[in-house]
């Protein structure tokens, strides 16, 4: 346990009681090293906060064990959260104070008195200078996911945890977040995110666990989950063609209309491609729109679980 | 001691930036004050005049009003947004948050209670003398605190901020009218005038009406404490059973 910054061992949950009773999480069990990024992805509702409830004590299992930073979080919770740094899904910031008022008293909550220069470099760092006497209620989506970020490291934790913190977010802002992550996780700290957008995953995480229904069914990195599909990239058209004259193409592996889509799956896209141009223009035909898809975590919860993520 | 400092400091700015919340505790309390001046000004309760013997009565309707209806309604938004969620995953210990909260509940009772009779010296010529406000404040600050423990009780039960002020307004206008707060008793019929000692603000009034105006605690102080003992002791074990960090799932 030496390395372990996050250990889950065999952790379950549940929620209500007799019949009502729901399984919220069954026998998971993580280990996860100092200094990484540590993805949790799953859809709604597959039990990603309430194991982290479960870190941050705010639900007890009903089984297992968790240590962070060595110190087992049902037997010591107080110093189990001195450890933590916390954004929690629903933001909840004290919408009449201003942004270092706020920060001022969320790193209080921890005994850690900071000076108002140390309150205005911690907003800096996160671009909100000019933020900094604004109410929270007067700041937008993105500076108000900014500023959970910087008061999940108010207290200058050792792990930090952070649940699904681009929700609501436009493109433009969910980036400047991951930017934000990444800034938190040079700075040496553990990082345990909640997310279902498969690309945040690919995006910020060196690890992923993908959680469904309760359960972890898979935990590796992106790259190595993706390789074990064995999947290829995907080539997808509107083009109309006789799914046999497809299939005898040279490099595809398999073909299939989804919807008013035709998707080819090719061990040699470019070579599928331009035979496939030559095969449409033989019979009077052109290709309008093509696009070509690698094989993503999307796929392989898919593959897992028989769903799509994103439902 | 720094952190309560800190937390006491930040709810103490929630209250105050909260505009509602201003209205009703600051401003409301003098409206009332202005309005029974209009119209019941010139009466008389026995041999005082009907302002002076309001005064405490506004003064303890309204803490009442601000224990169960502000300080429930506040506490039922803090757990609806998630912020009693937040502060549960801190390590500060609950016994520190209720700590901070009753600090400032009875800071701005008292900021009330400042505000009302000094308007009332200064408008209505209502002689407060030091050693009568001396002999009435730990009746205040005790009240304040029967009635933040009450508010809490309801905020206990109350699922959202609306259910806890449509149940806190029932409580407090139904008190507001038969136990003696702006309403003589003796006006009253003989059931209310009955029950009415056994209910927590007529308690509460007279226990700060006698020694505000009079200097002294009044015939009945022995059972006036019994009643706002009782009170206090039986809303804050509930209130702490009844306690919730988080809306139910």
């Amino acid at each position: 346990m030496h390395n372990t910054s996050i250990k889950i061992d065999r952790v379950s949950a549940v929620y209500g009681r007799g019949a009502n009773q729901v399984q919220a999480l069954h026998q998971v069990s993580l280990a996860i090293e100092y200094g990484e990024i540590f993805g949790l992805l799953g859809p709604n509702g597959a039990g990603k906060t309430t194991l982290l409830s479960c870190l941050e004590g705010l639900v007890r299992p009903v089984g297992g064990q968790i240590w962070l930073d060595g110190i087992d979080v049902l037997q010591e919770p107080a110093a189990a959260k001195n450890r933590l740094g916390i954004q929690l899904q629903r933001t909840a910031l004290l919408d009449n104070l201003t942004a270092m008022e706020l920060v001022e008293v969320y790193a209080a909550l921890y005994q850690v008195y900071l000076t108002r220069s140390q309150i205005g470099d911690l907003l800096e760092r996160f671009g909100l200078s000019e933020q900094r006497k604004s109410l929270v209620q007067q700041l937008s989506g993105g500076q108000a996911q900014r500023l959970a970020l910087a008061l999940a490291i108010a207290n200058d934790p050792y792990i930090v945890l952070l649940d699904e913190p681009t929700a609501g977010l436009d493109p433009h802002a969910r980036r400047a977040v991951w930017g934000m992550v990444r800034q938190l996780h040079t700075d040496g700290r553990t990082i345990l995110i909640t997310t279902h957008a498969m690309e945040e995953a690919e995006a910020l995480c060196g690890r992923v666990a993908i959680i469904d229904r309760g359960q972890v069914i898979a935990c590796d990195t992106p790259a190595h989950l993706v390789a074990s599909l064995g999947a290829h990239p995907m080539l997808k058209t509107s083009l109309e063609l006789p799914l046999d004259q497809v299939d005898s193409l040279p490099g595809v592996v398999s073909s299939r209309y989804s919807g008013q889509y035709l998707e080819i799956e090719s061990s040699q896209p470019q070579d599928t491609l331009a035979c496939l141009h030559n095969l449409a223009t033989s019979q009077g035909r052109t290709i309008g729109d093509v696009t070509l898809r690698q094989p993503n975590l999307e796929d392989v919860f898919l593959k897992l679980t028989g769903r799509p993520l994103s439902v | 001691m720094k952190r309560l400092i800190i937390l006491t400091k930040a709810m103490l700015l929630l209250h105050l930036r909260n505009r509602t919340t201003l209205f009703w505790n600051l401003a409301f309390p003098v409206f009332l004050l202005v309005i029974y001046s209009a119209v019941f000004g010139n009466n008389q309760v026995g041999e005082q005049n009907y302002m002076t013997w309001v005064v405490p009565g506004v003064l303890v309707f309204n803490v009442l009003s601000f224990g169960i209806l502000g300080s429930s309604a506040l506490m039922v938004q803090m757990r609806e947004s998630g912020v009693l969620r937040r502060l549960h995953a801190s390590p500060v210990p609950a016994i520190e948050l209720v700590g901070s909260y009753l600090c400032v509940n009875v800071l701005i009772g008292v900021l009330q209670c400042a505000l009302i009779l000094g308007f009332a010296a200064l408008f209505f010529d209502m002689a407060i003398t030091p050693v009568n406000m001396l002999r009435a404040s730990p009746a205040i600050i005790t009240g304040i605190l029967t009635c933040v423990a009450l508010g809490q009780v309801i905020s206990g039960v109350a699922p959202t901020a609306g259910v806890a002020v449509a149940v806190g307004q029932l409580v407090n206008f139904s008190q507001m009218f038969i136990t003696d707060l702006v309403m003589p008793l003796g006006a009253m019929p003989d059931w209310i005038q009955t029950a009415a000692p056994y209910l927590p603000a007529y308690a509460i009034v007279q226990l700060v009406r006698t020694p505000l105006l009079s200097g002294s605690f009044g015939p009945d102080w022995g059972a006036n404490i019994l009643v706002v003992a009782v009170y206090t002791l039986l809303a804050g074990v509930a209130a702490a059973r009844l306690f919730r960090w988080q809306s139910k799932v």
